[in-house]
């Protein structure tokens, strides 16, 4: 009993801390996951669903999907949804997010996309700032990120100030004040079909 | 001893597999009760929503496409260029009412130089080898930053999105600006004779700003489930940010 609970622990601890994120990898593994996903979305000979592939492998393992959904609907609704709702909603709101960041990123996967600087943000958090050099602008984009057992996360992007948790959450509070949490589960799958 | 150590290190992995506590984001990410937000013209801003996107997808879009298609990008950069540039006063201005005398003198540099090297503000030699910022300020900002609030939400026709406190921020700034008609009996610099020419300018800027940025409307349109809430508060988020910088 007590070797399986030593196998378990040590399998458990080793778990956690491959592939953890770095605070001092932060900033390099940022910039070379941003080049690889422009080098991607110029490639035009790749099956489109391939490249969707590609491009989520390089993101799936620093954005924190589930955090960013659980805020974005807020502790009363999460706790009041079903198991089967929080599901669906997980996998909904995934999409959604995936397809709105690589929609941003096509738009610009010919300008330059330069990171600035990684700072601290709120007491225990960073954030990476980074900016788009469009043809008439530059656009500051933020990454804000947290510390999940020394694995540095994603937990909210922000493009010239607006973050899109905040807009996600003040639209989920909007409809959900006067529409059930199936309704608002039938929108998001209803906006996933429209944009595919 | 041992046993705790092992039962601790295995709880501590075990819970950060199953965290289900996002409480400590609540205070970031508190956001005001919907029942507060005070939209007393929720009902004409929705309509005019409606009215812009119309007019972005129908008649701005497609114009802007077809000037795309007979001007070349360089040439469009350069028009963007030169009307960034024309709106120097009311950039300098802003800062200086704001106090931000250092921003204010590298917005008058800049405008030296792009002016004078720069052929008249088309190319930007003070961004692009003196590396020069912008620091973009209106009047909406000089007055949300000696803390007058935004009022309540008001679309405005054709100019998207606003609020009170912006909305009557246009006036002082086209008093000051160059390229429309307000206040041309005192101010020499102003480039149209009437309001037809003013509109016309403001919508030739404006179609030439759309063809450089091709897919930015539908795509942030994207990201709304309903579009009137959506651009009412990424607007308030955005002009937060641009107050604070």
């Amino acid at each position: 009993m007590n070797r399986f609970l030593k196998i378990l622990v040590v399998a458990l601890l080793t778990f956690n801390i491959a592939n953890a994120l770095q605070k001092e990898n932060i900033k390099e593994t940022m910039e070379k996951k941003v080049d690889k996903a422009i080098a991607l979305l110029k490639d035009e000979n790749m099956p489109k669903e391939q490249r969707a592939k590609e491009l989520f492998r390089l993101f799936d393992e620093i954005f924190d999907y589930e955090l960013m959904a659980k805020i974005s609907l807020g502790k009363s609704a999460w706790v009041s949804a079903t198991k089967q709702q929080q599901e669906r909603y997980l996998n909904l709101f995934e999409k959604r997010l995936k397809d709105s960041y690589l929609d941003k990123l096509e738009l610009y996967n010919n300008q330059d996309i330069n990171i600035v600087d990684l700072v601290p943000y709120k007491n225990t958090r960073l954030q990476l700032q980074t900016k788009i050099v469009a043809k008439d602008e530059t656009y500051k984009v933020n990454y804000n990120f947290y510390n999940k057992n020394n694995n540095w996360l994603i937990y909210d992007v922000d493009l010239l100030g607006v973050s899109i948790i905040k807009t996600h959450k003040s639209q989920f509070e909007g409809i959900l004040k006067n529409k059930t949490f199936d309704e608002l589960l039938k929108l998001l799958e209803e906006k996933n079909i429209i944009d595919d | 001893m041992k046993k705790i150590i092992f039962l601790t290190l295995l709880g501590f992995s075990i819970s950060s597999l199953f965290a289900d506590d996002f409480s400590d984001f609540n205070e970031e990410f508190k956001t005001k009760k919907q029942k507060d937000i005070f939209d007393p013209l929720s009902g004409y801003n929705k309509a005019m929503t409606s009215f812009n996107d119309f007019v972005i997808i129908n008649a701005v879009n497609p114009v802007a496409d077809g000037y795309s298609y007979i001007l070349p990008e360089p040439m469009r950069v350069g028009v963007s260029n030169f009307f960034t540039n024309l709106a120097f006063p009311i950039r300098f201005v802003n800062n200086i009412l704001q106090l931000k005398l250092k921003e204010a003198s590298v917005e008058l540099a800049s405008f030296t130089v792009n002016t004078i090297w720069g052929i008249g503000g088309i190319l930007t030699p003070a961004q692009d080898e003196l590396k020069l910022q912008r620091y973009d300020e209106d009047f909406g900002q000089t007055l949300g930053h000696y803390g007058v609030g935004s009022g309540f939400h008001i679309v405005l026709p054709f100019l998207g999105p606003s609020n009170l406190r912006d909305m009557i921020s246009i006036v002082p700034d086209s008093y000051i600006g160059a390229t429309s008609t307000t206040g041309q009996s005192d101010i020499g610099y102003k480039i149209p004779n009437n309001q037809a020419q003013s509109f016309g300018i403001s919508t030739y800027n404006r179609v030439n700003k759309v063809s450089l940025n091709k897919g930015q409307y539908e795509s942030i349109k994207n990201d709304a489930i309903q579009l009137y809430p959506f651009l009412r508060d990424a607007y308030e988020q955005r002009r937060k940010k641009q107050i604070k910088e």
